[in-house]
């Protein structure tokens, strides 16, 4: 679902601590056709020009509050992404993105279901699937690429 | 009277996605366009900062309802038993997330809520002195690819189909029948009817796997497994292509061939019927019939005689779900939900007036 509209085109910039850039974010919606509980999403598949950035080095910005890590976002259960909301990913990356055009590919992982699922109930709470092997890709199973240019905005 | 129009909310989507219509945009579109009352939601889409929405929303939505007359009729509700991350969610948890629900659903102004197939059926007992005191009906939904009768077919293992109980309306109705309560009871999908996939399905597939090949295969094949039987489509899939790429879903999906209801099983339901999903994909105009609409993967003709001479007279909610299957390509691609929904309505409105309702 949504596969063309994830991230939000205009979107992609450097994130400079102490005016060195340390990594780079995008704006993301859910793919899903509602929200969720905050605590089921659970990271993303990103590659940038076939580079991958795992979970660990991600974090997202949501209802108003600083980038959390997932390990954080795990622990929301009582708050919410809603449908209409966007949030933004970030990911560490040393001097950030190259000025110019990037392909990057995208999975989102949110743990949402329908009720009990007796295959992989028990072995979510312990191993959570992994983004980027269709295991808990909700609505959009296939991995989405986009072709994004790096905002000005970011040179800062 | 006979039987009732409504929109499930989730049929603007994509709409809403884009930020171009607001749930009242939605209301005004019932009221002004399709001329039907019947309203209904999926809880997370609609309701701001669920599950704890600010009173203020509350009192606009029934303000707003109230202003253009309109019906709650059912709100759709989830079940995440993942939320807590650390465990599984027991049912006794569940059951308290269901109450939860019915008691927002009930300050929301809604007759039912429709509740999920995989939700256990202890969950909605725990759950049923709630919705009676609040005085709204647990409809717990008859999705693809369940059955209303098995007919002697036995429990797929695999996938979706193995995850549900088959015997899931037996359940709902033995639960009715013990308790005697008139707050549990069914609300069936129009999914249930689709018998072939859908071409804007076939295209998405198609778009997305390396060798076509794969696809092609299994439509042409899939008559030879019987229906529904998933073990034996995979088998003979994963034989001619033993490395092939489309996942068990995709299988699954592409192989139907045969509706997972029986039309005429809704005869002995239809008492225990809170609400109907009127699930489609496309709508297409009938070949030399300017104007008339039908969805071509989806028996809806049979269905409705069967309800009118049954004399259901409850809603039909529209729910257009054929705008995922586009969503990949550009806004060129898009389609147009507002268009879909009125299409839809006006096949509903012409079967509904097809044969006479029992009850008049």
């Amino acid at each position: 679902m949504f596969d063309s509209y994830l991230i939000r085109k205009d979107s992609l910039e450097n994130v400079y601590e102490d005016g060195k850039a340390v990594g780079f974010k995008f704006a993301v919606r859910i793919a899903d056709y509602r929200g969720c509980y905050l605590s089921l999403h659970n990271g993303y598949y990103i590659s940038v020009d076939g580079a991958e950035y795992p979970r660990e080095l991600q974090s997202f910005e949501i209802n108003g509050k600083a980038p959390r890590s997932f390990e954080e976002i795990k622990k929301c259960v009582w708050e919410h992404w809603d449908y209409d909301d966007e949030g933004y990913v970030y990911v560490k990356k040393d001097g950030g993105l190259e000025p110019g055009k990037h392909r990057i590919g995208l999975q989102q992982s949110v743990l949402a279901q329908y009720g009990y699922f007796p295959f992989h109930d028990e072995e979510w709470v312990k191993n959570p699937p992994v983004p980027g092997k269709g295991a808990g890709a909700g609505k959009t199973a296939f991995i989405c690429y986009y072709e994004l240019e790096l905002s000005e905005g970011g040179n800062k | 009277m006979g039987i009732k129009r409504g929109v499930s909310f989730y049929s603007y989507q994509q709409t809403q996605f884009f930020g171009k219509m607001h749930w009242k945009d939605m209301v005004r579109e019932l009221h002004d366009n399709l001329k039907c009352d019947g309203v209904e939601i999926i809880d997370e889409s609609t309701i701001p900062h669920y599950p704890f929405p600010p009173e203020e929303f509350i009192y606009d939505w029934n303000s707003f309802l109230a202003r253009y007359d309109m019906k709650a009729v059912t709100k759709d509700i989830y079940l995440d038993v993942h939320q807590f991350r650390d465990h599984v969610m027991t049912h006794r948890e569940a059951a308290e997330r269901l109450k939860y629900d019915i008691r927002l659903a009930a300050e929301m102004g809604f007759e039912n809520v429709r509740c999920l197939c995989l939700v256990p059926i202890d969950v909605i007992e725990m759950a049923l002195p709630t919705a009676e005191k609040y005085g709204v009906r647990i409809g717990k939904e008859i999705h693809a690819p369940l059955p209303i009768n098995t007919k002697g077919k036995k429990q797929p293992t695999q996938g979706m189909a193995g995850a549900l109980s088959i015997h899931m309306v037996d359940e709902v109705i033995e639960l009715a029948r013990r308790t005697g309560s008139k707050y549990v009871g069914l609300v069936p999908d129009f999914g249930i009817f689709q018998f072939r996939p859908t071409d804007l399905h076939i295209a998405y597939v198609k778009r997305h796997v390396r060798n076509t090949d794969e696809v092609d295969w299994l439509l042409e094949n899939s008559k030879n497994f019987a229906p529904h039987d998933l073990d034996a489509a995979q088998a003979a899939f994963k034989a001619k292509f033993p490395h092939g790429e489309l996942s068990m879903g995709e299988i699954e999906g592409l192989s139907l061939h045969e509706s997972s209801a029986d039309p005429e099983d809704l005869r002995a339901i239809v008492p225990y019927i809170c609400s109907m999903h009127g699930k489609f994909y496309e709508m297409t105009e009938i070949e030399g019939q300017p104007g008339h609409y039908e969805d071509k993967a989806i028996n809806y003709a049979d269905p409705i005689r069967v309800l009118n001479e049954e004399g259901y007279q409850g809603y039909i909610d529209s729910e257009y779900e054929g705008q995922r299957d586009q969503q990949d390509r550009g806004e060129e691609f898009l389609p147009n939900e507002v268009e879909e929904v009125r299409r839809h309505h006006e096949m509903l409105q012409r079967l509904f007036d097809a044969t006479p309702n029992k009850n008049g």
